[in-house]
C-alpha cells in the first residue's frame, strides 16, 4: 500500500471495529482530497463520514463535542497549514479537558489528522510542519509516521489512545511511499521513538519525511567518511522518548554541540524550495563538521 | 407556504415581522431542494434557461429591480411574554399550568442561588476566595430552561448559568468547595471560582475561553442524535460570546449537521463594559438564526414562564425533528461583570436600579405565586432565613476543609501519567521537602 491507502486502512480498521466512530472534514465524503477516505461513507454510511462547512475551528471544537459523549471522532484538517483557526480549540480545550474539570470530562477519543510538509511546490500554505507549536502544550499527543506501515499503526494507536491526539502525514510520501502494510488492525506504541539504524558515532534525529533524508546522509557519512551513524525517527513529537534519544546521559558525554539542521526562519517559499529545504547536502555537511569539531 | 413567508420577509424593506414570533423556515431535506450531494437533481431540462435560476446555492426567483434588503433594527423579531411584571398571564393559552410543587422549586432556585451569590461575592471582597461572578438579574434564564429539560439533558454553558445546576439539586457544599478549590472539588483545584461541572448532572465543567463551547456543543448533540439518545444539548451562551468565531461555526455546524440541540442566548445588554450598541449592529443574536436556516425565538428571559414554554418546544420538535432552535433570551446583567469589575464605570446606577425594582424574574415570579395564594410574605420571611442558613453552614464549612495535596497538581494532564511528568512530580515534592516553609503547606491536605 502506499501512504495515503495506509491510512484508508488504518480508518477502515477503526470504523468496523468501533460503531461510535465518525469520520469529518472538508471533502471527505467523496474521498479527500488525498484520497484518503475513498470507499469510506459508501462503507459506513452517510452518518458517519461526512463533509462539514469548511471552517476548521468548527471541525475540531465538533469533533471535541462528539469525544465529550464518549464516540470516537477522526476529524481532518485538509492541510496542516490550515489548523491555525483551530489553534484555540486544540491547545485552550482540547488538551486541558480533562485536566480542568477534575477528570470529570475529556476528549480523548479525538483524533486530528492533517496533511503535512514539503511537496516540492507547496510554498508557504500547503507545506508547513507547525508540529512545533503544539509541542509544548501538556494534554495532546502529536504524532509524525515516516512511511505507510508506521503511519498505519501508529494512526490506530492515536485513535485508540485516551487522549486527544494530532496525526501529521508527510504528503510528499502519500504516493511515493509503497510498502507491504498489513490489512489487519495493528499498533505501534506513542512515544516511542524507534532507533532504525544502529551507530556509534553520531546521532541523527528526524521525523516524518526527513528521516528518509538523514537515513541517506547515514549512508553518505559511511562511504565518504568512514562515519558510524544511528538513526532515530521520533515518531511521537509529543510526549516524547527522552530516554532513547538521550540514551548515554548527553551533556557531559558530547564531543560536539548539536547541531539543527532544518529550513530558515522565513516562511516556506515557493521558487525557492531546494534551497529552502535541510536536504542531505546540508545534513551531510553539518554532519561533517560535527565530526571534525 | 412556509418558503413564500420566508421569501416574502426578506423582499420587503424596513417592515417588521408582523405576530410571528417563530421565524419558519423549513430544512433543506423537507423544502425538497438538492442538499450537498445532488445537485444534479435540481438542474431541470434546460429548453427554457431564461425562466428559473439554476443556481445549486440559493433557491429564489430572479428579480429585475435593484433593491438592498434593508435590516430591520427599528421593529426587530418581537419578545415572548407570558408574564407581566406584576406576575400576570397575559394569554391564558399560553399559561404552562405548572403545578405548585415546580413553580415553587423554580422560586427556591433562583433565590437559593441569590442568597448564594450574595455570600459569596461577599467573601471575594473578603479575601477568602479569589474571584466570583454573580448571576443577578438572569436567574429566570437559568431557571427557566433548566426546568423544560430532561435531567439527562447535556449542558454546555459559558460562566453565568450557576441556576442551571441549582436547578438540578448541584448541593450547595459543592458549589463552594470550587469556589474555594478545596479537597470536595470535583475540579480537584484546577480552575478559577465559578468554573462548576458536574457528570451526574450532566453539566460539562465550565471553561474560560468565550464560545468555545459552542461547536462542541454541537458535536456532542450529533453523537447523541447517532447513538437515538433521545437527548437535547442546551448550549448557552452571551450575546458577547455570539460575535465569537466559534459561534459562527457551531450555528453553521447544527444546521448543516442537523443536530438536536438548543442554542441559549442570554442577551443582558453587556459584555463586561461593551453595550450591546458596540456588540452587533443587526437585530440582535436572534435575527442571525434564520440566515444560518435555524428555528429562532426571542423571549422575555425575566420571565420563567416564556423561558419554560420556549425550551419545552425547542427540546420537544429538537429531538424529534433533528434540527437546531435557537432562543435568544432578553435579560439585564443587574450584577458587575465579575469581582474583578465595577460597572459604574460605565453606567448610571439609575439604569441598573430600574431593572433590580421594576424588572426582575424573582419578583415577578413571586408576584405570581402570590396571585395564586401559594406564597406570602411569612413564607419569604421563613424562607429568607432558611435559605440564608443553609448558605452559611456550607460556607463555613468550604472555609475549613484544606486544599487538596499538592501531588494533584500533576494529575489528569493525559489519562496516563507520563515519565517525565512523574519524574516532575518526584522533584516538586523534593523541593518542598528542603523549601517547604515558604509555601502555604498547612492549608494543603497532605
Amino acid at each position: 500500500m502506499n501512504l495515503f491507502q495506509s491510512i484508508t486502512s488504518a480508518l477502515d480498521n477503526s470504523l468496523a471495529k468501533d460503531p461510535t466512530a465518525v469520520i469529518f472534514g472538508e471533502d471527505v465524503a467523496f474521498g479527500g482530497v488525498f484520497r484518503c477516505t475513498v470507499g469510506l461513507r459508501d462503507k459506513y454510511g452517510k452518518d458517519r463520514v461526512f463533509n462539514t462547512p469548511l471552517c476548521e475551528q468548527g471541525i475540531v471544537g465538533f469533533g471535541i463535542g462528539i469525544a465529550v459523549t464518549g464516540a470516537t471522532a477522526i476529524a481532518e484538517i485538509q492541510f496542516a497549514d490550515y489548523i491555525f483557526p483551530a489553534f484555540d480549540q486544540i491547545v485552550n480545550e482540547a488538551a486541558k479537558y480533562r485536566y480542568r474539570s477534575g477528570d470529570l470530562f475529556n476528549c480523548g477519543s479525538l483524533t486530528i489528522r492533517a496533511p503535512w510538509g514539503c511537496v516540492g511546490h507547496g510554498a508557504l500554505y500547503h507545506s508547513q510542519s507547525p508540529e512545533a507549536f503544539f509541542a509544548h502544550c501538556p494534554g495532546i499527543k502529536v504524532v509524525v509516521p515516516r512511511s505507510p506501515f508506521q503511519a498505519k499503526g501508529l494512526l490506530l494507536s492515536c485513535i485508540e489512545d485516551k487522549n486527544p491526539c494530532i496525526f501529521f502525514e508527510p504528503k510528499i510520501l502519500y504516493r511515493a511511499a509503497v510498502e507491504q502494510v498489513p490489512v489487519e488492525p495493528y499498533n505501534i506504541p506513542l512515544s516511542q521513538a524507534e532507533v532504525i539504524q544502529e551507530g556509534s558515532d553520531i546521532t541523527l534525529v528526524a521525523w516524518g519525511t526527513q528521516v528518509h533524508v538523514v537515513r541517506e546522509v547515514a549512508s553518505m557519512a559511511k562511504e565518504k567518511l568512514g562515519v558510524s551513524c544511528e538513526v532515530i525517527d521520533l515518531r511521537t513529537i509529543l510526549p516524547w522518548d527522552v530516554d532513547t534519544v538521550c540514551k548515554e546521559e548527553c551533556f557531559l558525554n558530547l564531543e560536539a554541540p548539536i547541531s539543527r539542521v532544518c529550513g530558515y526562519d522565513t516562511p516556506f517559499p515557493h521558487i525557492f524550495e531546494p534551497f529552502y529545504i535541510p536536504d542531505k547536502w546540508k545534513c551531510y555537511d553539518a554532519l561533517r563538521k560535527m565530526i571534525n569539531y | 407556504m412556509a418558503v413564500a413567508i420566508a421569501a416574502g420577509w426578506a423582499w420587503r424593506p424596513s417592515r417588521g415581522l408582523g405576530q410571528a414570533a417563530l421565524l419558519l423556515l423549513r430544512r433543506p431535506g423537507a423544502r425538497g431542494l438538492a442538499t450537498s450531494h445532488s445537485h444534479r437533481q435540481q438542474q431541470q431540462q434546460f429548453s427554457s434557461p431564461g425562466d428559473k435560476p439554476q443556481f445549486p446555492g440559493a433557491s429564489a426567483e430572479f428579480i429585475d429591480r435593484l433593491e438592498f434588503i434593508q435590516p430591520n433594527v427599528i421593529s426587530g423579531i418581537p419578545i415572548y411574554r407570558v408574564m407581566d411584571r406584576q406576575g400576570q398571564i397575559i394569554n391564558p393559552s399560553e399559561d404552562p399550568h405548572l403545578p405548585q410543587e415546580k413553580v415553587l422549586k423554580l422560586y427556591k432556585s433562583m433565590t437559593l442561588l441569590n442568597t448564594m451569590d450574595r455570600i459569596l461575592y461577599e467573601s471575594q471582597r473578603q479575601g477568602r476566595i479569589s474571584f466570583y461572578m454573580t448571576n443577578y438579574g438572569e436567574e429566570g434564564t437559568h431557571v427557566g430552561s433548566a426546568a423544560a429539560l430532561d435531567n439527562t439533558d447535556l449542558v454546555f454553558g459559558q460562566y453565568r448559568e450557576a441556576g442551571v445546576l441549582m436547578y438540578r439539586d448541584y448541593p450547595l457544599e459543592l458549589f463552594m468547595a470550587q469556589c474555594y478549590g478545596n479537597v470536595n472539588d470535583l475540579g480537584k483545584g484546577r480552575q478559577m471560582p465559578v468554573h462548576y461541572g458536574c457528570k451526574e448532572r450532566h453539566f460539562v465543567t465550565i471553561s474560560s475561553p468565550l464560545a468555545t463551547q459552542i461547536p462542541q456543543a454541537v458535536g456532542a448533540a450529533y453523537a447523541a442524535k447517532r447513538a437515538n439518545a433521545n437527548r437535547v444539548v442546551i448550549c448557552y451562551f452571551g450575546e458577547g460570546a455570539a460575535s465569537e468565531g466559534d459561534a459562527h461555526a457551531g450555528f453553521n455546524f447544527a444546521a448543516t449537521l442537523e443536530c438536536p440541540i438548543i442554542f441559549f442566548c442570554r442577551n443582558n445588554g453587556y459584555a463586561i463594559s461593551t453595550p450591546t450598541s458596540e456588540q452587533y449592529r443587526g437585530d440582535g443574536i436572534a435575527a442571525r438564526g434564520p440566515g444560518y436556516g435555524i428555528m429562532s425565538i426571542r423571549v422575555d428571559g425575566n420571565d420563567v414562564f416564556a423561558v419554560y414554554n420556549a425550551t419545552k418546544e425547542a427540546r420537544r420538535r429538537a429531538v424529534a425533528e433533528n434540527q437546531p432552535f435557537l432562543i435568544e433570551a432578553m435579560t439585564y446583567r443587574i450584577g458587575h461583570h465579575s469581582t474583578s469589575d465595577d460597572s459604574s464605570a460605565y453606567r448610571s446606577v439609575d439604569e441598573v436600579s430600574y431593572w433590580d425594582k421594576q424588572d426582575h424574574p424573582i419578583s415577578r415570579l413571586r408576584h405570581y405565586l402570590q396571585n395564586r395564594g401559594w406564597w406570602d410574605e411569612e413564607q419569604e420571611k421563613a424562607w429568607r432565613k432558611q435559605s440564608r442558613k443553609k448558605v452559611m453552614e456550607a460556607f463555613e464549612q468550604a472555609e475549613r476543609k484544606p486544599k487538596p495535596n499538592p501531588s494533584l497538581l500533576f494529575s489528569d494532564v493525559y489519562q496516563e501519567m507520563p515519565a517525565q511528568l512523574r519524574k516532575q512530580q518526584e522533584s516538586l515534592a523534593r523541593h518542598l521537602q528542603t523549601y517547604g516553609e515558604h509555601y502555604p503547606m498547612d492549608h494543603f491536605e497532605k
